[in-house]
């Protein structure tokens, strides 16, 4: 194992950590206000939607369109109420298809 | 739910709700790994930066940058750019998690991920430590064991498959996210609004910085139009489908 990958690793980890451990000790401390709230529960929303757009155009293959038609699938079941787990499997399995298929 | 049910049934819920990012982490886990291949790591270095980072998308840009011969700062503070998000993610998930000590929040802060974030957003109720450390450390272990397969034996999983597995981290978001809009027009069309807003931005800024503009952007402009609270009563309805969420009765009965 080389020094300058090891050290590259332990950095990496600590810009990684931070950011991710830090506002836990920061909420609780700060009032937020009926605005700020919503807005914090929005961003779920629109987070969500920022990671799969554009991702999934890339997501499977080199094809666009195998990623759009396993997150139709997965649309779909979902909103006919089905468990994530079943969602995400459907979608595999119609990629999984749409792949082999020659 | 955080006092109600034990230790064990909160540690099982929080493992289920990981199988949807065990699946996609495996073969993410898994490109990567080849990646790294690519660009001179052994076997042991490529695993490492796993076990010690925990973010796919972070290693994998690092591994890239290594190989083109970026200096060493030039990597760590992409990396750091590039987590920035997280502050965001991480302050919606402390706000939805019960309060803990030092130690615990210290010990959660590292399973702070996108995905985890999507999952724990999405669940109905506050999050119990139990419920969080069990969803956190599963992840993170299929992340692990998805770089170490990857660097052992990468041609184990059949081309085939592993490409198709990469739509599940997507399916998994969509999954989470379409009970909460489907009976609000005006959340959907923020989502929607923000899904274009972010394919757009990234053809100009880096991705990982189109992602937190836009995630803000849609968030800020939400506050204005979106009616949210009117939302809760017939969300609460529909959200009863997603993972585990009838599992809190059954436990309950159980415990």
């Amino acid at each position: 194992m080389r020094l300058e990958i090891v050290l590259l690793v332990v950095l990496m980890a600590l810009v990684t950590y931070v950011p991710r451990m830090l506002p836990s000790f920061i909420i609780g401390k700060i009032k937020i206000g009926k605005k700020t709230e919503k807005f914090l529960r929005l961003i779920p929303y629109t987070a969500m939607a920022a990671l799969i757009f554009p991702g999934i155009l890339n997501s499977v293959g080199d094809k666009a369109y195998y990623g759009l038609a396993g997150g139709a699938v997965a649309a779909l079941l979902a909103y006919f109420k089905c468990p994530v787990v079943v969602c995400v499997i459907a979608a595999v399995a119609v990629d999984y298809i749409l792949v082999m298929l020659p | 739910m955080s006092n109600k049910n034990g230790i064990g049934a909160e540690m099982l819920y929080g493992a289920k709700a990981a199988i949807p990012i065990v699946l996609g982490f495996i073969p993410v886990g898994i490109a990567y790994a080849i990646m790294a291949k690519g660009a001179g790591l052994n076997a042991l270095e490529t695993v490492l930066m796993s076990v010690c980072v925990f973010a796919g998308a972070s290693e994998m840009m690092a591994v890239e940058m290594y190989k083109q011969g970026a200096v060493l700062v030039a990597i760590v503070l992409a990396t750091f750019m590039m987590n920035l998000r997280h502050v965001i993610m991480s302050t919606c998930i402390f706000e939805k998690t019960e309060r803990l000590g030092v130690f615990k929040r210290l010990f959660l802060g590292f399973f702070v991920t996108d995905e985890s974030f999507a999952v724990i957003t999405s669940e109905k109720k506050r999050c119990s430590f139990w419920f969080f450390a069990s969803l956190g450390v599963t992840h993170y272990l299929a992340w692990v064991a998805g770089t170490a397969i990857g660097a052992l034996a990468a041609n184990m999983l059949p081309k085939s498959l592993s490409a198709s597995l990469g739509i599940s981290l997507y399916a998994m978001f969509i999954g989470l996210i379409v009970p909460g809009i489907k009976r609000n027009l005006r959340l959907l069309a923020l989502v929607v609004g923000t899904a274009a807003l972010n394919t757009l931005l990234s053809v100009f800024i880096q991705p990982s910085y189109s992602l937190i503009v836009s995630t803000l952007a849609g968030a800020f402009v939400g506050v204005f139009f979106v009616d949210l609270d009117g939302d809760k009563n017939a969300d609460g309805k529909t959200r009863s489908s997603e993972i585990g969420d009838n599992l809190p009765a059954e436990t309950e009965e159980a415990v």
